[in-house]
């Protein structure tokens, strides 16, 4: 397969950044996004011209290292899939793809196809873990959760911080992300017993370093961990329940 | 060449060799290894406590000097990773009140690849009536590793697996549940209990995320001062003992000095020294191995799981081989056709054609045998010319018989984010064809050695997770890893480190101009600027590459007198390559893949000649390692208790050459016997 | 970079009043505005009862609650009401639209054909339109200049209402402006249940499904009107 390739260059944090044009002529369906530009990176190196900087790790969908946009869309053409494991064989009958870096203002490009993240990690420190010192918990057989409540928490808490949602957002909001964190924990005991503050300190980092959400749902269509849609609803809940409550749990 | 030249390396542009650091010349010499007889090792003291391994932990935790908690902010650690061994020990020591300088190089802590984990984590909770116990979970950890780990550390373990269990659902991870409210479990391989805690097909995901949050915790808390995409290259070592790190900054390309009263390494396994493994591309052994130059003793180097349920190598340009979770063969029944080259589709095979080799050769545990056992025979079948695929290079594993008898929807609750996956790989729909699978490189069971307290052979230098040798012996049982590295990261450094501090005091750091931190900053800037002007014309990738092949081909599932010396040489051959024509594009100051590949790939070309010198060395055949010539008559392992009933410590002079010590193994708790699975 | 999650990376001044805050206005106006159109909608259809009935209740809508409230009192607390509310409802729209195109960043992406984001990107268009369409209105039908009919008379609403959609451009417009004002409603209704945070699956399945009935509801109840009125059935 002869493939080509449109890739954002970018030098650096202060370089204005520009597209630059690639073929890749050896291409075969089983490879992946990531390995398409393994390949190219080969090519390039002997072109004479230096790799380009992408970010991966796992591979295998779970550690959310990897996103890069497709023809403007986050993580690829393959819908709820991160790039990683997004295969040239399900693209159809391609011949030529954009590849960009997430886009959004939260997310400012360090190099190339590299951006900076760290926004969601602030997201999280600012309270989104429960507060149990080492070996003080309870048994976990003594604490009871029901089945549903269990499967539901995994729902959200399946969430591998690859920050598409945000990149896929028209409007830069990263509500997906954050609900699906207060919804993750909300669900369970020990994360039950801090909700309030909990939901108005992440809220607080949400309004200050994100946009707000207008219910494109574009997010849920490129996020590869499946959380739905009302993870965004959760994050109203909660922070009105914070609000109104006015207390710690 | 000319040895002890130190060329100033922005005088020459191309140099055909390694900058004068690199061991290429000495370890060239073919008496390197594995001249020491046995009796002339020097013997390791593992400092476990004397009596009953089942209270050594509990009578150490009572020894241990304390640091009072006006006092613990007052010494400084360094935690090396961030996943459950690292982050879980930053955040206790955090919570402790010890100032922490936790790094990793990922850009946030989640991303650690514990992250990968798929199907649980073991705990000795044993609160059904299914016969487990500590005992029984020592004994299946003892005898999975083919006695060749501490009995006294697993019995650790043990005990404070339950414990694990407890604290990270409460800090956020939501564990299966049974309708009843309680914890569900499931069985992995090489138990016949089901001691096996899961949260659906990515339990390493939820602990570790859970561990990262808490780490994050602990940096609003300000305990743990967060260095995010910071490789660590160096471990300065002044004193005798271990009070620092050199970093590199991997966006401004910034070396950096940070001292410690203590080093933590929880740097995780180097599996991905065979370039197809189930490892993430970043992970590497270059925080270890840089220690292990340093001083620290790497044990058991040879001992390398493969994992018998990863995805086979279908295409060249493939990145990596994926994993698919073990706990897929407690409903997957794996099998070949009776026929080498059938090519009949798997479904158009019927039953009596169709060989469950597992089930077959080992009736007692069948589908379930440890992963070394099920690894070898998949090979065995494989190489008799019975696997599948179109390179012939796999098995089935078909779950065909499970979906019949518990529904489609049991399965996919089981099981739907690995057929997802297994989907998305291959292209294929496991609901409806067996899925193919393989053995891949996956975990190493050595790695830095140290004794009972965590403490490498380095004063001050503690180790965790995979990146040590704990526990395992020569094989890792399925979901023991991650409840290693949590039992190491949350309830052991939390008492053995403050227990080295108290007894060290809090002495000032070291001062970053002092000349072992400053020879160390030298030694990284002279090797980063050596890859950046060399002239060669090979990406770092393709070396890496080259090697993992060699690895597969001669250390592999079955290694040899013959195949590893023929490895031995020709790793030794391509490090010589390697530094003659390695190309590193791109400048220091920002972020540069090359440069941080090449780093790795060196430092793996060192590390596998010492896999294959280790491998060489032990004349037995036990667990993973197999060494065709040391074999019972039915094929099955022949283990040699008179000889190597202990763990081979390796040391590296500063020329490279090679220095086995070695730690003696007893068992009280668990005779030694011959495994037996049948 | 090296301390990377150690607060916001330069103290950014923190826009207020937060998103938050504005999204509730939003959603809590909306609630206003779309119970509003949909009694007004009802009230509409008197027109199908004849001139009395029509007449009657607009005269009706200006005596609630007579002697206890004054003459037209009901009538200006709800304008009060629903003045506050547009003033509140826009201003909020379009600082959390720019907000929005701040945080989204330099960079455009092409967006995905998916029936939800239509609806959100066709909130702010509707929106100006339907604020176009309610000068008109008031012009037209309560005030009576500019784009009133020449034999507009203040207190006969049947008649000015027959009058001013007999003109065809007029009864286009008000018919297409529904339409729009439907889809607003389908999509704002969504969303208010977002922003108001309720996550119950079967829950979420019912409110949407009364959203879309309410706005077609409104669309046929109101679209209805202009078009009979142009066939000569309401005259």
């Amino acid at each position: 397969m002869r493939i080509e390739l449109e890739v954002w260059r970018q030098d650096g944090p202060q370089d204005r950044g520009r597209f630059e044009q690639y073929v890749v002529v050896d291409a075969t369906p089983e490879m992946s996004l990531l390995e398409l530009l393994d390949r190219l990176n080969d090519q390039l190196v002997e072109q004479g011209i230096e790799p380009v900087q992408f970010e991966s790790d796992c591979r295998e969908g779970v550690c959310g290292a990897c996103g890069v946009t497709v023809d403007d869309r986050p993580h690829g053409p393959v819908p709820k899939t991160p790039s990683c494991r997004q295969h040239l064989r399900a693209f159809g009958d391609v011949s030529r793809l954009r590849i960009e870096p997430l886009r959004s203002a939260a997310f400012p490009v360090i190099r190339d196809l590299v951006v900076d993240r760290t926004a969601l990690d602030r997201v999280i420190w600012a309270g989104g873990f429960v507060d149990v010192e080492t070996g003080t918990a309870p048994d976990a057989d003594d604490v009871l959760i029901t089945h549903d409540d269990a499967e539901q928490a995994l729902d959200f808490a399946a969430c591998i911080g690859c920050g598409a949602c945000v990149a896929a957002c028209p409007n830069g909001a990263a509500h997906l992300f954050a609900g699906a964190k207060l919804a993750h924990l909300a669900l369970l005991p020990h994360g039950r017993l801090e909700r309030g503050r909990r939901a108005r300190a992440l809220g607080q980092v949400l309004d200050d370093e994100f946009g707000p959400c207008s219910s494109y749902g574009e997010c849920v269509e490129v996020c590869p961990a499946g959380i739905p849609l009302a993870a965004v609803a959760a994050m109203h809940r909660e922070r009105l329940r914070g609000l109104f409550r006015g207390k710690a749990d | 060449m000319t040895t002890g030249e130190r060329p100033g390396f922005l005088a020459r542009r191309r140099r055909p060799t390694a900058p004068a650091s690199e061991p290429v010349r000495a370890s060239q010499s073919a008496t390197a290894f594995g001249a020491e007889v046995d009796s002339m090792a020097p013997q390791l003291d593992a400092h476990v406590p004397a009596g009953d391994p089942l209270t050594a932990w509990a009578r150490r935790c009572a020894e241990y000097r304390l640091v009072s908690p006006a006092n613990r902010r007052k010494f400084t650690v360094i935690v090396v990773g961030t996943g459950l061994a690292g982050g879980g020990a930053a955040a206790a020591l955090g919570e402790l009140g010890f100032q922490v300088d936790s790094f990793t190089f990922h850009d946030a802590p989640r991303r650690a690849h514990s992250v990968a984990a798929q199907g649980g984590i073991n705990a000795a909770r044993a609160r059904k009536v299914d016969g487990d116990s500590i005992v029984r979970f020592v004994t299946d950890t003892i005898k999975g590793g083919d006695f060749r780990g501490r009995e006294a550390d697993v019995v650790r373990l043990a005990t404070e697996s339950a414990r694990v269990i407890d604290h990270l659902q409460a800090i956020g991870a939501p564990f299966a549940r049974e309708y009843g409210g309680q914890l569900a479990t499931r069985s992995f391989g090489g138990v016949q209990v089901s001691r096996t805690y899961y949260t659906r097909g990515q339990t390493g995901q939820q602990l570790e995320v859970a561990t990262a949050q808490a780490l994050l915790r602990q940096v609003q808390r300000g305990t743990v001062r967060l260095h995010t995409r910071s490789e660590m290259l160096d471990l300065v070592v002044a004193d005798g003992r271990a009070q620092g790190i050199v970093t590199r900054n991997l966006v401004t390309g910034e070396v950096e000095f940070h001292a410690g009263h203590a080093v933590v390494l929880a740097t995780g396994g180097y599996g991905s020294v065979y370039f197809h493994s189930t490892l993430a591309m970043n992970s590497n052994a270059t925080a270890t191995w840089r220690a292990h130059r340093r001083g620290a003793l790497f044990a058991s180097p040879s001992f390398v799981q493969f994992h018998p349920t990863a995805l086979p190598v279908s295409s060249h340009w493939q990145s990596k081989t994926t994993l698919m979770s073990e706990s897929l063969r407690n409903d997957g029944r794996i099998w070949v056709p009776k026929q080498g080259g059938d090519p009949r589709p798997a479904n158009q095979i019927p039953e009596d054609e169709r060989d469950y080799y597992l089930e077959r050769r080992y009736p007692a545990y069948g589908n379930l045998t440890p992963r070394d056992v099920a690894s070898r025979a998949a090979r065995d079948e494989i190489e008799s010319g019975r696997g599948v695929g179109p390179l012939r290079n796999s098995v089935y594993l078909d779950f065909r018989d499970a979906i019949a008898r518990l529904g489609k929807a049991v399965i996919a609750e089981r099981y739907g984010n690995l057929f997802d996956m297994y989907h998305d790989a291959t292209g294929e729909d496991p609901y409806v064809e067996p899925m193919r699978i393989a053995p891949g490189a996956h975990f190493t069971m050595g790695g830095l050695w140290s004794d009972f307290d965590m403490m490498t052979s380095v004063p001050g230098l503690f180790v965790a997770g995979e990146a040590g040798n704990g526990y395992h012996g020569a094989n890792r049982l399925g979901a023991n890893s991650l409840l290693s590295a949590c039992v190491d990261g949350w309830f052991t450094l939390p008492h053995s480190v403050p227990n080295w501090l108290a007894r060290l005091g809090s002495g000032p750091l070291l001062a970053p101009d002092a000349p072992e931190p400053q020879a160390s900053i030298t030694a990284v800037n002279e090797r980063v600027g050596w890859f950046l002007a060399s002239a060669g014309s090979v990406r770092p990738v393709a070396f890496h590459r080259r090697l993992g092949a060699l690895l597969y081909a001669g250390c592999g599932v079955s290694r040899s007198a013959a195949t590893l010396g023929d490895t031995l040489d020709q790793i030794r051959e391509l490090r010589a390559e390697f530094w003659r024509e390695v190309k590193v594009d791109g400048r220091a100051g920002q972020i540069n893949q090359e440069l941080e590949k090449a780093g790795r790939v060196a430092d793996f070309l060192e590390l596998a000649e010492l896999m294959v010198v280790d491998a060489l060395d032990r004349t037995e055949s036990c667990g993973a390692h197999f060494r065709a010539e040391f074999v019972l008559p039915d094929g099955e392992a022949r283990r040699d208790d008179a000889h190597w009933a202990n763990v081979s410590a390796w040391e590296t002079t500063p020329d490279g050459a090679h220095r086995r010590h070695s730690e003696p193994l007893t068992f009280q708790l668990v005779p030694l016997q011959v495994r037996d699975y049948r | 970079m090296t301390v990377a999650v150690a607060g916001p990376p330069e103290a950014a001044p923190v826009p207020r009043p937060s998103t938050f805050v504005l999204k509730q206005v939003m959603a809590i106006t909306g609630v206003i505005f779309v119970g509003y159109v949909f009694v007004h909608m009802i009230g509409n259809l008197k027109v199908f009862f004849g001139a009395d009935s029509f007449n009657s209740y607009a005269h009706w809508l200006r005596e609630i609650g007579y002697p206890l409230i004054p003459h037209r009192g009901v009538l200006w607390a709800l304008r009060v009401v629903l003045v506050v509310s547009v003033v509140a409802h826009v201003w909020s729209a379009l600082v959390l639209w720019v907000r929005g195109r701040r945080a989204r960043g330099a960079h455009r992406r092409r967006r995905m054909p998916r029936l939800m984001a239509s609806g959100a990107r066709l909130m702010l268009p509707s929106g100006l339109l339907i604020l176009v369409f309610v000068g008109v209105h008031l012009l037209d039908l309560t005030i009576g200049a500019l784009v009133a009919p020449e034999t507009f008379r203040s207190g006969d609403a049947y008649q000015n209402l027959v009058a001013s959609f007999s003109r065809l451009w007029m009864a286009v417009f008000y018919s297409a402006t529904m339409v729009f004002i439907a889809a607003h409603i389908t999509h704002g209704w969504w969303t208010m249940l977002q922003d108001l945070g309720a996550t119950g699956r079967r829950f979420r399945m019912v409110w949407i499904t009364i959203g879309v009935m309410i706005a077609l509801t409104i669309l046929l109840g109101n679209a209805l009107i202009p078009v009979l009125v142009q066939l000569g059935v309401i005259a």
